[in-house]
């Protein structure tokens, strides 16, 4: 959830006011340096990438859209910035993609042949239509879990999304059965899909909706 | 640990610990399935599909907010609540979380020299040329 707070620092610094913006760093750096810190020892290195970050920020301020969170989009720039550093340092998470001489990246020749159709005609506006609709099931989700304080569901579907957890890895750290933890993702999965629906979208371009884990 | 596309998902946006990270990276290195894997979940990343670990961890949608953490610090929050953000902190392990919380524990703040905090000052001064100009 955007503050109000938050969508006026944003509307002062885009009117150009200098304080706005120093609030802003003031406000964020922090957080940001210990984030950098937890990926890179270099105290310099990670100050360096926090004001690259402030700066993607401001760049692009204009065209900061008011329902993101500042905190999501700036911890967004950084990560990208450091995944960068990490590349450079060999890191195999950041497989390279071709890139052509202006410095955009190609289409990547690793497309797997089981990709569907939709992927290749879908427009970027469409695109950013998916994305937010699935951002909103999912806090609704969240919030559900939240609101009737069913924090076994929550913890469970967490580790299965966020850490990609196996059914049975996530039964093992909550101590619970390996089925209860199945009937948790096959309740999120329903949940999602329902809500896609009733947006008019079709669950059928999210393609780990019909991920089922069999174990 | 088994590795699965979502444990690759986790693993591109560095959201594995350490130790997990390392074992998948070897793995990747020493298996042809999952680099074959690896490569055509960022190519289809790069097509624009949508991965919801991807977009979870991207938006931070269930991260507590930093007045919670700060409540969560003074222990002054519901103990369902406590106990799922400590289960988010050490166990899902939220790095930016685990920021946002350390720079609450910190009381010299981030510019803890003089380096730092001249640096930090010639950033404002020379960023602010880039601000929108003033209507």
């Amino acid at each position: 959830m955007v503050s109000l707070d938050e969508n006026m620092l944003v509307k002062k610094i885009q009117e150009g006011d200098q304080l706005a913006w120093s609030d802003l760093v003031l406000r964020y750096e922090g957080r940001l340096t210990n984030y950098a810190q937890s990926k890179i020892k270099d105290h310099a290195s990670c100050q360096d990438l926090v004001q690259e970050s402030f700066l993607g920020f401001l760049a692009k301020i204009n065209n900061f859209d008011a329902s993101r969170s500042i905190q999501s989009y700036l911890f967004g720039i950084l990560s990208n910035k450091i995944t960068d550093l990490l590349r450079s340092l060999g890191r195999l998470r950041t497989v390279e993609t071709p890139v052509d001489s202006s410095g955009n990246h190609k289409s990547s020749p690793f497309v797997d042949p089981a990709m569907g159709a939709s992927t290749w005609y879908r427009g970027d506006e469409k695109k950013k239509l998916e994305n937010d609709a699935l951002i909103k099931c999912l806090g609704l989700l969240i919030n559900q879990f939240v609101q009737r304080k069913d924090y076994l569901k929550l913890k469970s579907i967490e580790l299965l999304f966020v850490n990609g957890l196996s059914n049975l890895e996530a039964a093992n750290i909550l101590g619970i059965d390996n089925k209860t933890v199945a009937s948790h993702r096959h309740y999120a999965n329903n949940f999602i899909i329902d809500n896609l629906k009733k947006m008019n979208l079709s669950p059928s371009v999210f393609p780990h909706l019909s991920e089922q884990d069999q174990d | 640990m088994t590795i699965t596309k979502a444990t690759l998902d986790a693993f591109i946006d560095d959201h594995l610990n350490e130790q997990d990270s390392v074992r998948v990276e070897k793995a990747v290195r020493e298996s042809q399935e999952l680099n074959t894997l690896l490569k055509s979940i960022i190519a289809s990343r790069e097509m624009g599909d949508h991965s919801i670990g991807a977009i979870w961890r991207r938006e931070h949608l269930s991260c507590p907010t930093r007045e919670e953490l700060s409540s969560y610090k003074e222990e002054a929050l519901d103990p369902q609540r406590i106990d799922y953000i400590k289960f988010h902190l050490e166990t899902v392990g939220c790095n930016a979380c685990k920021a946002n919380l350390s720079d609450l524990n910190c009381t010299k703040g981030s510019l803890n020299n003089a380096d730092a905090i001249e640096k930090h000052r010639q950033f404002l001064e020379n960023s602010k040329i880039l601000l929108p100009k003033k209507q």
